[in-house]
């Protein structure tokens, strides 16, 4: 079967600095597939790129077969590639419940018009977009939260909205930006959980992580980049024993590479 | 809404149609101020003109340009009614148009600006308007367009709709009707617009244009959508008041203009959408009031105003008890 | 040619004079002093005042205008935008209150000195001339000591302790804070030295271009359109900004003169097209 997201030679340079330099891999559907690498390897650019939040200067980024790098990132969210954001990106004055309404905005059948004119279509949609609201905050157990302003969540509820807004961009793909960060291990462990049911729904997902421990965990595939270049692709167990990597994390202590 | 909510707001917008079509009028005929026709028609079309800057500031931008629409708003009907013979009536809808897609064009390039810059590039679009009108044949230059004839009847199927202006007694009443209109139908579509669910997308947009972006919001045209509504009100603002006037000059609006529309915006305070009714009202009366502190006409204005500024930062009507405070939620509960 | 590019790079000297000011305040208090053009006239006035009416030697009343201004830059900071600031829900609350600001300051200049063109003695006679190119001394004059103030302001920058204060204080203002600046100090100081530039520049000016209550609105414009280019917050960029606006409107002057207004329109729609393709500018900050 094709692979759902194919990334070919990507590369980005700002002015003389190249962040990321001739990245290729591919993407299977379904998968759980994490981007790791030291601080300032380059995967969070990898990231944007793919999310088309930042054009690459060389490459291109394909998704089922079409070539998204270089849309706008409205556009490539309409063709299913979600990403979510760092907990600090929420909507201030919204609830909970509001910010994955408005994420919805993909399945409207209504017009602006019909928006503005509170047309039948318009409330229906608007109904509907309530009800699967509520099925996803509670499927992430948001539910007890949701008429919570975002701006009073604490930091772990910030992480699941924005995987829920994510949820309901409908997507096929989903990017998690460091979805385990500044998790203590039973946090990390609910997340872990939370990301294969997220999978189970059908979605393939893309990580960009620091944590190794999760990420050795649940991934089904690992990238490893360093000074923006892919230094290994495999399982798990086959990225634990490379060299290469071992190299490139020299210095961090053994138990983080889940060894 | 909750029905208890919902009474009031029906019966506020009531008291406020009634004082508005009868109260104030019955009041200027019984003190024989008819001179205030003409300072409330002014009230209500700048007010309008700030609506629009209103909704700028609703996408989160710093619009100080209005005034340019405004200039070409009036332009476009100065031109159509005297050059074209075009009635009045047509050129008002031509003019918001105009300007509607003339602000695409701009638009399109210049709301990716944010902040001071984008506030910088609207500032000096206001100029540029300006100095076009000056140098275009088109516009007549420096000497402006004058004796611009006063609207005339509106007829349906040979009903006379809407009398000419020029058989009026009191022709500024005309003009405080229409003006007045203008505004509660402006300020009517803008509530709507904030409380219906395209009105939650601009809230969207303004709290964080990445997330809208990663949600499928097309950002870039519901920035241009908004601000060319809100160039279409600048425009209609301007027509109306050229009419008024019956002339326009490179001059009738300024970089001034665009300055005090956004603080008409400020004042009333940027949380309301009827902010900019009330600020235009407050700052344009208390300017007309203070014309009896002669020269110190200025210094006790703007004295006032940043004396309101550090004791209202966010606007008179931030004073409103919370009861009333129009919400930005969606209601709180679902059906079961 | 000479003419039109010494004459531009005099110009540029003093508006970069200006753009400095004003984007010190921005960089440090994410200000933007819609009140700048008034701090420049009121300068003016004051140097008028004091060189050519009380007949005190320039020097005294530059003195005197860069003091006044700083005073005034220093109360408004503490007064009038830190009370905004910390009180505002929007961020746009503190332009705002700069525009009332300058419409207190327009009407305070019209009526401490009148709404009459002024103007002082020369501070140097005669004119420089070498070979086709004609500079009256003063502006030679004048433009020496901007640049001079220019190069003064950057070494403090550099390599003073306020400077470098200042300067994290506009990178980062939490982590200037955690690092022990007194983040509210060097506000104010900031804001007392932006305007004092301001006023400088007045000051310099009255003695070539005269001066009066009118021109600060348009003096405003121009120095947003110098940040504009040059990018706001940035020294290079402001420096850049004026500099390139001087020899715009030298080249343009000359150059469009037939054409009457035009010479401004064409700059200002050079900069809308310019900025679209640019937002930050040459070099600014980004906004927010």
């Amino acid at each position: 079967m094709a692979p759902i997201l194919t990334v070919r030679d990507l590369t980005k340079r700002y002015g003389g600095l190249t962040a990321v330099s001739e990245v290729s891999f591919d993407v299977e559907a379904n998968e759980i597939l994490s981007i790791i690498g030291p601080n300032g390897a380059g995967k969070s650019t990898i990231f944007k790129l793919i999310s088309s939040f930042v054009k690459p200067t060389r490459g291109e980024v394909r998704f089922d077969g079409e070539v998204i790098s270089g849309l706008s990132p409205h556009t490539v969210a309409r063709k299913g590639v979600v990403r979510t954001f760092q907990e600090t990106t929420i909507f201030k004055g919204m609830t909970a419940r509001d910010s994955v309404i408005v994420a919805h905005h993909l399945r409207s059948r209504a017009s602006l018009a019909g928006f503005y004119f509170g047309t039948a279509t318009a409330r229906r949609d608007e109904q509907e977009f309530g009800d699967s609201a509520d099925e996803i905050l509670e499927f992430l157990g948001l539910g007890p939260v949701r008429y919570e302003l975002a701006s009073n969540l604490p930091q772990g509820h910030l992480r699941a909205l924005g995987i829920a807004v994510g949820l309901a961009a409908n997507p096929k793909i989903l990017l998690l930006d460091e979805p385990f960060a500044g998790m203590n291990a039973d946090e990390t462990a609910r997340a872990v959980e939370m990301v294969r049911a997220v999978r189970e729904r059908g979605l393939t997902l893309l990580l960009v992580e620091h944590d190794m421990a999760a990420v050795m965990k649940i991934s089904d595939r690992i990238v490893v980049i360093n000074f923006g270049v892919k230094i290994a692709e495999g399982t798990p167990a086959a990225i634990r024993a490379d060299e290469k990597v071992i190299e490139a994390y020299l210095g961090v202590e053994d138990e983080t590479i889940g060894l | 809404m909750k029905p208890a909510k919902n009474g009031l707001r029906v019966a506020a917008v009531a008291v406020f149609l009634l004082v508005v079509f009868v109260v104030v009028p019955a009041a200027i005929a019984a003190s024989g101020r008819t001179d205030l026709y003409y300072t409330l028609s002014s009230v209500a079309l700048l007010s309008i003109a700030s609506g629009g800057v209103w909704l700028t500031f609703y996408i989160g931008r710093i619009n100080i340009g209005q005034g340019a629409y405004s200039l070409v708003g009036g332009y476009v009907s100065a031109i159509l009614v005297t050059t074209y013979g075009v009635s009045f009536w047509v050129s008002l809808p031509i003019a918001g148009l105009f300007c509607a897609t003339a602000s695409v064009l701009v638009g399109l390039p210049i709301l990716r600006l944010r902040g001071v810059y984008f506030a910088m590039v609207t500032l000096i679009l206001t100029e540029v308007a300006r100095l076009a009108a000056l140098a275009l044949p088109i516009t007549g230059g420096a000497k402006g367009i004058t004796n611009i004839p006063p609207p005339g009847a509106i007829r349906i199927f040979g009903l006379t709709v809407v009398p000419a202006f020029d058989t009026f007694a009191e022709r500024n009443a005309a003009f405080y009707f229409l003006s007045v209109t203008m505004m509660v139908l402006a300020f009517a579509a803008l509530w709507r617009l904030v409380n219906s669910r395209l009105g939650r997308l601009f809230a969207a947009l303004r709290q964080n244009e990445d997330l809208a972006s990663s949600m499928g919001l097309n950002v870039p045209m519901l920035r241009v959508l908004a601000y060319a509504i809100s160039s279409f009100l600048g425009g209609v603002g301007g027509a109306i008041f050229v009419a008024i006037a019956q002339s326009i000059y490179p001059s009738s609006f300024t970089v001034n203009d665009s300055v005090n529309f956004m603080l008409n915006c400020f004042l009333g305070g940027l949380s309301y959408v009827f902010g900019p009714m009330l600020g235009t009202l407050v700052l344009y009366f208390g300017w007309d009031l203070l014309f009896q502190a002669g020269e110190y006409q200025l210094l006790i204005y703007s004295g006032v105003m940043i004396l309101l500024m550090l004791l209202l930062p966010n606007g008179l009507l931030s004073l409103r008890p919370p009861a009333i405070r129009p919400s930005l939620r969606m209601p709180a509960k679902r059906t079961s | 040619m000479e003419q039109v590019i010494a004459n531009g790079l005099y110009l540029g000297a003093q508006y970069a004079l200006i753009a400095l000011g004003l984007t010190l305040i921005f960089a440090l208090m994410n200000v933007l002093n819609f009140a700048h053009g008034q701090m420049y006239v009121l300068g003016g006035f004051i140097t008028y005042e004091v060189y050519g009416l009380m007949k005190l030697p320039f020097v005294v009343a530059l003195l005197a205008s860069a003091l006044t201004l700083a005073a005034l830059g220093a109360l408004a900071e503490r007064f009038l935008f830190r009370t905004v600031i910390r009180r505002s829900q929007r961020e746009e609350s503190t332009m705002l209150l700069a525009a009332g600001v300058a419409y207190f300051l327009d009407a305070a200049i019209l009526l401490l000195f009148g709404e009459k063109q002024r103007g002082v003695p020369k501070i140097v006679k005669g004119v420089l001339s070498i070979d086709n190119l004609i500079i009256p001394w003063d502006r030679v004059l004048v433009a020496g000591l901007a640049v001079a103030f220019i190069v003064a302001f950057i070494l403090m920058m550099q390599f003073t302790k306020p400077g470098r204060a200042m300067r994290a204080l506009a990178q980062d203002r939490v982590a200037a804070q955690l690092m022990g600046v007194p983040v509210a100090f060097y506000g104010l100081v900031g804001f007392a030295l932006g305007a004092m530039l301001a006023g400088l520049v007045g000051g310099l000016l009255v003695t070539i271009t005269g001066v009066n209550s009118g021109i600060g609105g348009p003096i405003s414009i121009k120095a947003f359109m110098m940040v504009m280019i040059g990018g706001a917050g940035v020294v290079g960029g402001a420096i850049a900004g004026g500099f390139i606006l001087g020899m715009l409107e030298s080249v343009g002057l000359t150059v469009l003169h037939a054409y009457g207004d035009i010479t401004y329109l064409v700059i200002f729609v050079g900069l809308m097209v310019f900025l679209a393709i640019r937002p930050n500018g040459l070099m600014g900050k980004p906004w927010g």
